[in-house]
């Protein structure tokens, strides 16, 4: 082994042992527990595959896989749309737009918890600012387009459509690091496209876009990674699941309420499993996505950013 | 018949900065006009204004007599090549290419057909395939070249187009450059800061100093007959030596304490010990030597100056030598205003004092 | 930050290990050290701070470490993974419904032995009814705090306002549906009747009645009607709410939204059932005794409560919690020594004055710290004559599981108006396989 590479194992090790010890472990151990009949009170029994059996007849569990995936579909792309669209919006210098970035980041500085309770209160059917602002101008009840204001609590459809919406205003980390990726861009790119005459579109979808492109895979597979977790706090505190039977429960609840509310963790264990499985499918199947249409051209798979 | 390109007291600022202060420039209708500078002196910014990319903050701007000042890039019917990161990477080489075409709404194919034109144009039809990581620099260049090419803008823009390339390449590419530009004939705006780059491929050089041009003629002129101190400097290599009027060298017909006066490094002619009477003596300081010449550094009467001789014939360092000018290879500047004095015909040999 | 965290509690961990090392076997001041997790309201643990406080006064040298949890929830889970991570507090505070999983585990100290050997606590001190739904095969695993029971709380100035007599003793479900259907009303103070033309569409200003949709609200009226809620309370197998007198309160209670006299799922998520109260938009609701705390703070109407109303007979359902000592304390009898006066006079007493408790100790029940005189509710002494007609809800270790289940198909029938067959079928499949583990775990 070389010295460089002994230095750099050297250096590495910190954070391999954290690495090992904190997630590797655990998680082993979790995948274990799977396998098992465990409450933490008493020993635990093994009970072979009973608890994925039992997985697959659970209604929670299924009415969960669903929901965790629409919200994946949805939630993921709109997302990364809005983040990209106000990066770009906001990556010129002009009056305000400190004040502006800082805005786009400053939900996700809000500790989860005091922005799902702060949710509770935007999204009260009544009283809510939320529908308040959509019944300005309306009349009977109604809002100034006419519909009925979203049951945001109750009805399954809005609930939903309340937790993507939740998700929608913390894109400050994936907005920062596509307007650092747009700064980063080089300006002959642009005016090599103003010399062409092309007009905004062009500029984005041949310019802007494809040189993003390395960047946004990386964020939409990260964000596709966290997703299934990040519905986890504004279901347990603004729906808890509901409206009932399951309409806003997705996998990290199911497991939560297995784990620390049934003290069902084999069980539960089992659940995680199951998240790890459709992250990793999900994953799989957008990296194949890129791949081949990296192949074609379509996106920047094989690009460079400038300088290399 | 009107110029390919002409710019009457263009000024160019931006933020606090005056990039150009009143610049006049015609450039014929094929013509490749050589823009040459130190850094800073405005040459990307003199292209900026052409291109449309830096609004003008006075002044006009006409292609082929089209008053352009006010219009977008896109409507200016200009190409530009730039220093570095002409390409776009995440494209094939074809696509760079075929990008202004795409743009402008060409289809694929037409597109596609165009490009490997232009491709053959500068000898790259072999790489259309290729993405921009998989070049080597001076593929980069041809292709980008190709890319301009491809179409037919009235005005072709070189931002130092081969300053990323290693000198042979250099020297290379900028033969190929006058090639296609004399196969095409098409008006053509070229920036460097490297004056042989110029002296070799300019129909015409600019020299530009602080924002404005101090000079716009052929390289035979900007050589022979350089209109100001800072021309004469700038070009050569070394650039021109400058004392002053009354120091060890003389022009009789000019007034001694009003001129510098410059001779080239290639017209100091050093003899002997230093006891002809040939010249005024110097001590040799340094000898650097270049191949077949060698440039000789000589203290003359507290003046630094430097000999370009034949290396075979140098002296060594601490030799005493005469430094021998004629006449007709001195140049006289105005000491204020540092411009060209027209010297008188005629005028007397240099003397010692 | 977490880091830091981390390191301080390494820190202490070692200084606690050298002074308890350094001190010697027979001199350990930790001894007279006592850990108690309890969750609850702000108010509550206020409360139980005070018991603590007072108790380190009361016996000196003894120290209570409070270890307070957000929620009945997070309380299970603090138990149960401090029991898994060896350090577990020595008592903890537990609703008997979730007991269960730490009793049939043998997670817990039971306590027969000591009580029969104590001074100062006796078994008949306390309401057997509180005693036996913590007590799991002979043993008595815990001492219940306190015994309290559903009663419904009633805005009495909106009754004198309408002139509709006040609740008694012994009314009738139908009774109480009458009384909500009278004191429904719009902003004008007109009634307001689902279903009749000349009212439809009106905004109801005040709702009669607020009950939640839950199993542990159904099963009271289910016994006073005769009948019951599993087929075996001692080892259930199934929900039996297909029964005749099941059935029937079923209907009747899944009717409540069709008459009108309760808020809907959007009026309820805008503000729940005990804020609307508060309010005074709500004339009757139904509830334990913990919301009465908060409520002695209304000012602007007067309230009371009232006994449950019934079917058949009258029948109540036990809500009780009690102190359990785990296995695995290893200051037993420190814990023991501060149950007994957490269940003294003094210390129930104490808890009494907070208002949120029904306490477990007959005499303290008795006393004007329970029953208050001059404080509202004026009726505190029905929340006693009900104690007789107590049941409580099947020992098995699924319950909490069960409750849940039950709630999520209970609240989409009491809203969305359900067919009352299929309502009782989807109870039943939604629980079958948790009454089956539960079984299994025993």
């Amino acid at each position: 082994m070389s010295r460089d590479r002994r230095q750099l194992l050297l250096m590495l090790t910190p954070y391999l042992v954290g690495l090992v010890v904190l997630v590797l472990l655990p998680a082993a151990a979790t995948m274990a527990m799977a396998f098992t009949e465990t409450d933490l009170i008493a020993g635990s029994r093994l009970v072979g595959w009973d608890n994925f059996v039992e997985l697959t007849g659970d209604p929670a569990v299924r009415a969960a896989v669903g929901n965790s995936l629409s919200y994946l579909a949805v939630s993921v792309p709109l997302r990364l749309v809005l983040a990209v669209g106000l990066a770009l919006l906001l990556h010129r210098r002009a009056r305000a737009v400190g004040t502006a970035r800082a805005a786009v980041l400053l939900p996700g500085a809000v500790p989860e918890l005091a922005y799902g309770l702060l949710w509770l209160w935007l999204l009260n059917p009544i009283q809510g600012p939320v529908n308040q602002l959509l019944m300005l101008g309306g009349q009977g009840g109604r809002t100034m387009f006419g519909s009925l204001p979203p049951q945001w609590l109750t009805d399954p459809e809005d609930a939903r459509a309340g937790i993507v919406l939740m998700s929608l205003f913390t894109i400050g980390e994936t907005f920062v690091i596509v307007l650092t990726a747009r700064l980063a861009l080089p300006p002959e790119a642009y005016e090599l496209a103003e010399l062409e005459g092309a007009h905004a579109g062009q500029v984005l979808r041949r310019v802007t876009l494809p040189l993003l492109a390395p960047v946004l895979t990386v964020l939409v597979v990260r964000d596709t990674l966290l997703s299934l977790q990040a519905s986890f706090v504004p279901t347990l505190v603004v729906t808890n699941g509901g409206p009932p039977p399951y309409a806003t429960t997705y996998l990290s609840l199911v497991l939560y309420q297995d784990a620390f509310e049934y003290l069902r963790y084999g069980y539960a264990a089992a659940v995680a499993a199951l998240m790890l499985a459709l992250t990793a499918v999900a994953v799989l199947i957008q990296w194949r996505l890129l791949r081949r249409w990296a192949s074609r051209g379509l996106v920047g798979g094989q690009a460079r950013l400038p300088g290399n | 018949m009107t110029a390919g390109l002409s710019l009457h007291g263009v000024h160019l600022t931006r933020g606090a900065v005056t990039a150009l202060r009143g610049v006049d420039l015609v450039v014929d209708r094929g013509e490749l006009l050589v823009v040459l500078g130190p850094s800073g002196a405005g040459k990307s910014s003199l292209l900026r204004a052409i291109a449309g990319l830096d609004p003008v903050t006075g002044g006009t701007v006409k292609i082929g007599g089209r008053d352009v000042t006010g219009l977008r890039p896109g409507q200016r019917n200009v190409s530009m090549v730039f220093q570095s990161y002409s390409l776009l990477p995440h494209l094939t080489v074809a696509d760079n290419i075929a990008f202004g075409h795409r743009i402008r709404g060409a289809d694929r194919r037409a597109a596609a057909a165009r490009a490997a034109q232009a491709a053959a144009t500068v000898g790259c039809q072999d790489l259309l395939t290729r993405r921009p990581h998989q070049l080597s620099g001076g593929e980069r260049q041809r292709v980008a070249l190709a890319r301009v090419l491809v179409r037919e803008p009235d005005v072709f823009l070189l931002d130092e187009p081969l300053a990323n390339l290693d000198a042979g390449l250099r020297t290379r590419m900028r033969t190929e450059i006058r090639a296609v530009h004399d196969r095409l004939g098409a008006t053509t705006v070229y920036v460097t800061h490297d004056q042989s780059e110029a002296m070799a491929l300019g129909d015409r050089i600019a020299v530009l100093r602080d924002g404005r041009i101090e000079q716009v003629d052929t390289p035979d002129e900007v050589w022979h007959r350089p209109r100001t101190r800072h021309v004469a400097s700038f070009v050569g290599a070394p650039g021109m030596n400058l004392l002053p009027g009354d120091g060890p060298l003389r022009l009789p017909g000019v007034q001694a304490s009003a001129v510098e006066l410059g001779v080239r490094p290639e017209h100091v002619r050093l003899g002997g010990d230093g006891t002809t009477r040939d010249g005024p003596p110097g001590d040799v300081e340094r000898v650097e030597v270049l191949g077949e010449d060698a440039l000789v550094h000589v203290r003359l009467g507290g003046h630094a100056l430097i000999a370009r001789v034949p290396a075979r014939t140098r002296p060594a360092p601490g030799d005493r030598v005469t430094v021998g000018v004629a006449e007709e290879h001195l140049h006289a500047f105005d000491l204020v205003t540092g411009e060209r004095i027209p010297l008188p015909a005629g005028a007397g040999r240099a003397a010692a004092r | 930050m977490k880091r830091t965290v981390a390191l301080l509690s390494l820190l202490t961990m070692f200084t606690a290990t050298a002074v308890t090392a350094g001190c010697g076997a027979d001199a350990d001041p930790a001894a007279d050290t006592v850990s108690l997790l309890v969750a609850g309201t702000p108010d509550e643990l206020a409360a139980y701070r005070t018991l603590a406080a007072e108790y380190e006064k009361a016996s000196p040298g003894a120290t209570v470490a409070l270890i307070e949890a957000s929620s009945a929830k997070d309380l299970m889970t603090r138990v149960s993974t401090s029991i898994a991570g060896n350090a577990a507090p020595d008592l903890f505070l537990i609703n008997y419904r979730t007991f269960g999983q730490f009793a049939t585990k043998g997670a817990l100290a039971p306590m027969t032995a000591r009580l029969a050997a104590s001074g100062s606590l006796h078994d008949k001190d306390f309401y057997p009814q509180a005693m036996g739904a913590f007590r799991w095969r002979g043993e008595q695993m815990c001492l219940p705090q306190n015994i309290s029971s559903l009663a419904v709380y009633y805005n009495r100035s909106l009754f004198t306002k309408y002139q509709v007599p006040e609740p008694v003793a012994g009314w009738h479900w139908n009774d109480m549906v009458a009384v909500a259907q009278a004191l429904t009303r719009d902003a004008n103070g007109r009634t307001v009747r689902a279903g009749e033309p000349e009212t439809a569409g009106t905004p109801v200003a005040v709702h009669g009645l607020g009950i939640t949709p839950e199993l542990i609200r159904l099963a009271p009226l289910i016994w006073s009607n005769g009948g019951d809620i599993v087929d075996d309370p001692n080892a259930p197998t199934r929900l039996t709410l297909d029964t005749p007198q099941a059935r029937q309160v079923l209907q009747d209670f899944l009717e409540l939204p069709k008459i009108g006299v309760v808020p809907s799922d959007v009026e309820m998520e805008t503000q729940d059932h005990e804020a609307r109260f508060a309010a005074g938009k709500l004339a009757m609701f139904v509830s334990s005794r913990r919301v009465t705390t908060a409520f002695r703070a209304i000012t602007g109407f007067e309230w009371d409560v009232a006994p449950l109303p019934q079917y058949q007979s009258p029948a109540n359902i036990l809500h009780s919690d009690a102190y359990c000592m785990t296995k695995a304390s290893s200051h037993q009898d420190a814990a023991w020594r501060f149950l007994e006066y957490a269940l003294s006079d003094p210390g129930a007493a104490l808890m009494a004055r907070t208002g949120r408790t029904v306490p477990s100790r007959t005499s303290v029940a008795t006393s004007p710290a329970f029953l208050s005189p001059g404080t509202s509710p004026a009726r505190s002494q029905i929340f006693l004559d009900t104690i007789p007609t107590l049941r409580a809800v099947p020992t098995i270790s699924t319950w909490p599981e069960i409750e849940d289940a039950t709630g999520k198909v209970l609240e989409n029938a009491f809203f969305h108006g359900d067919p009352l067959d299929k309502v009782i079928a989807d109870l039943d499949t939604a629980t079958r396989a948790v009454f089956q583990r539960g079984t299994a775990a025993r």
